[in-house]
Parts: structure tokens; sequence; C-alpha cells
């Protein structure tokens, strides 16, 4: 498993794997594939991409921790990329074909829409990260500031089930699916956060202890 | 079938297509006015109201539980409404007999309100002095009315009704007031504030 996880042709399966929704979607252009109204064929499938990629990413931390798996760690910043990557064509089909390239008109629909806005502010959550996804940025910024900025992904998946679960017109079961996804994951990080936190309290209680015991 | 295909000569109509979900298609329906069936029916002066209902059998239809609408669908007309000559009741598209998904095999169709007020497949219609329920209407009457007419002005609350992809199309046309059959139905709402009665 090792040695799979930590081949650079594994990487290289990977971000061709991660390519194949947007080839379906190409492929099925050429193909009179996109049903009858393909705009919106495209944006349904591209959230559902960035829904998918998000919870992977999510997964990796959980994964590494719960299988021993702590090579995993190298696909993290791919998957969360590609998860921006489909965001991208989401939103550019958002602008361009809904809103005419009228930027204007697109801050009024932000503004005006909540379902609008929570996508939107998933894309403004997700972009800081994605510009600072290079090793020369945590560098620059230090892995503590680092880690922290780019906790903005919990909030960016929140925000996405939340635009999907106000778009949908009745049927709330894939919303909810996600939902669910992402709250199992972030769940998970709140359990780990409180179990650091008490091994972290008695780690500090150790060493006052220690000198009051003679056989030291 | 047969007895409703003698009601009236049929007839073939191109009108717009407008989904409250702003999308668009030029329809090529077959079918008569409505009012042909109307004038047969002699609905007493009481009756006020067009209550329409759709086929539906759960057993054949497993997906309707999951739908987050009660079905079987319902929908409801004015009688002036229903009276108009260009409301129609479908029985093909494209020259043919209406298809399953189209709402075989007798639908209606009102060009000047959003789609999912022409009732498809429809099994019942009763003549009645008050306002039916409607089945978008019960699901969230705070985004669909009950006269739900085509209207640029009044947004729904999720999304602009300002502009319609027409399918086939990249970028959105204006929507017009009534679907552009303003003309024909304006008259109908005389005096009406249509931001309240969406």
């Amino acid at each position: 498993m090792r040695a799979l996880l930590t081949s650079k042709w594994t990487k290289v399966v990977v971000f061709l794997l991660c390519l194949i929704p947007l080839g379906g979607l190409v492929w099925r252009g050429f193909h009179n594939g996109l049903g009858a109204n393909p705009v919106e064929y495209i944006q349904l499938t591209t959230g559902d991409w960035i829904l998918r990629f998000l919870v992977l990413t999510l997964c990796i931390t959980p994964f590494r921790k719960l299988f021993n798996l702590p090579d995993l760690i190298r696909f993290r910043r791919m998957l969360g990329l590609f998860a921006f990557f489909y965001l991208c064509l989401h939103f550019l089909t958002y602008l361009g074909p809904d809103q005419s390239f009228d930027l204007g008109g697109m801050w009024k629909d932000v503004a005006k829409r909540p379902f609008i806005t929570v996508g939107f502010l998933g894309f403004l959550l997700l972009l800081p990260l994605a510009l600072t996804s290079t090793a020369g940025w945590i560098r620059r910024l230090g892995g503590k500031r680092w880690q922290a900025l780019h906790r903005a992904i919990y909030f960016a998946a929140i925000a996405g089930v939340i635009h999907y679960y106000w778009k949908v017109k009745s049927d709330v079961r894939m919303p909810l699916f996600y939902g669910a996804l992402v709250a199992t994951l972030l769940l998970w990080r709140l359990g780990d956060w409180f179990r650091k936190r008490r091994e972290g309290a008695s780690v500090k209680l150790a060493p006052q202890r220690m000198p009051a015991n003679p056989a030291q | 079938m047969d007895e409703i295909l003698k009601i009236a000569p049929l007839e073939e109509r191109i009108y717009r297509h407008r989904c409250v979900e702003a999308w668009s298609i030029v329809v090529p329906w077959i079918g008569f006015s409505f009012s042909n069936l109307v004038k047969l029916v002699e609905p007493t002066p009481k009756a006020q109201f067009v209550a329409f209902q759709s086929y539906y059998d759960s057993g054949q239809m497993p997906q309707g539980r999951w739908a987050g609408i009660n079905f079987p669908y319902v929908e409801g007309l004015r009688l002036d409404e229903a009276m108009n000559p260009l409301t129609l009741l479908s029985v093909g598209m494209y020259g043919e007999t209406l298809p399953n998904q189209d709402g075989a095999p007798v639908r209606m169709v009102i060009p000047w309100k959003y789609g999912f007020k022409s009732i498809k497949s429809l099994v019942k219609i009763k003549f009645q002095k008050n306002m039916p329920p409607t089945t978008w209407n019960l699901a969230a009457s705070n985004e669909y009315g009950f006269y739900s007419n085509v209207n640029p002005n009044v947004d729904h609350p999720r999304w602009s009704q300002a502009k319609e992809r027409r399918l086939g199309e990249i970028f959105k046309r204006a929507t017009l007031m009534f679907n552009g059959y303003g003309d024909q139905v304006a008259s109908l709402y005389n005096g009406m504030d249509l931001k309240k009665n969406y």
C-alpha cells in the first residue's frame, strides 16, 4: 500500500482520473449528449463534481489517521485544486450563459438571491486557498497560519451544501446526502480536536507531578 | 377518448412555452380550444373555477413519493381564463399523439402561464364555485401562486424571471409579459395587482 501511495505514477493516474468528468462533458458535447438544456447540464454536472472533490479532499486527513496511511497527504492538494477547477467551470457557466458576462447584473443577482450569495461565498472562500496552495506560500505564511487559512475549506463545503439545498425545487435527497458526508467529516475533526486537547492537557500536567515523586 | 376527439376539429397551435425555471421552447401542439368542452358541459352560473387532476398510480410511479410534492397533481383556472380561446386542450404535438412524458393522452396548454400550470395526463375536470388548490402552491405558496402568469417583473424568490434560455441557445433572452400573449389575455387581469396575485 505504501509503495502504491508513494509512487509518482499513482499521482499521474489520479490526475488523469480527476479529468474524466471534464472529458465526459467534452465527449457529450461532441456527441449531442448534453440533453435539451446543455448549459444547465454542465452547471449541474460541474456542481456535483465540486462537492465530490471537496468531500474527497476532506476525507484525506481522517483516512490518514484512521487507516494509518500518512502518504495520502500527497493527493490532498491535487484533489482540492480539482474542486476549485470544477468550481471555476461552474462559475463561468453562470457568469457567461446566465449573466451574459455582465458583472453589474451578476453583483445584483449575488446580492439578491440567497442561494447565489452562498454559492458565491463558497467561491470566495476557496479562491485564496487555490492561490496559496504552493510550497512557496506555505513557507511564506508559515505552517500554522497556512493551516488556519486552509480551514476555510470547512466553510466552503458547508456553503456548497446549502447552495445545493436551496437550489433544488423539491427533491432534497442529494443535497442531504452531501450534507451528511460533510457533517460526518467535520464532526470527526471536532472529535479529534477535543481528544487532542484532553491529551495535551494531561501531557502538561505530567511534569508538575513528576518532581513530587521521590522515586524519580 | 374517441368522444373527446369529436368535441371539436383538431388544429395545430404553435405556442411559446415558458418554464418557471427560466427556460423556454416553441412547441407545435395539436388540440382545440378548451372553451369547446366548456360549452358542451354547460356549467351553471355558480361555476367560477375549473379544477384539474392528473393521473397517479403509486405502484406504476414509485418515484412519486420522493418528488417532494403530493400526488395526484392538481391545477386550476378561473373560468374566464379557461374560456380564453388560447387555452388549449391538447392531444398531440409535433404532428403525433402526445408521448407519455408530455402528458398523454390529454393535457392542458395555457401559453401565457408558467409551464407547471399546463397540467398533464388529465383524469378529472371539475367546474366549481371556489378557487381550487394547486399542487405547487400547496408545496411552496410563497414561490408559486394560483395565477402564475409569466411576468418578467415578478421574480421567483430564488431566481430572476426577467430572462429565459430558449432551449438550444447559449445566452438568455428577455422574457415577455404574459409570455408575449398580452394582447389576448391582459384584459383578464384588469385592476388586479399582479405582484400580489403572482
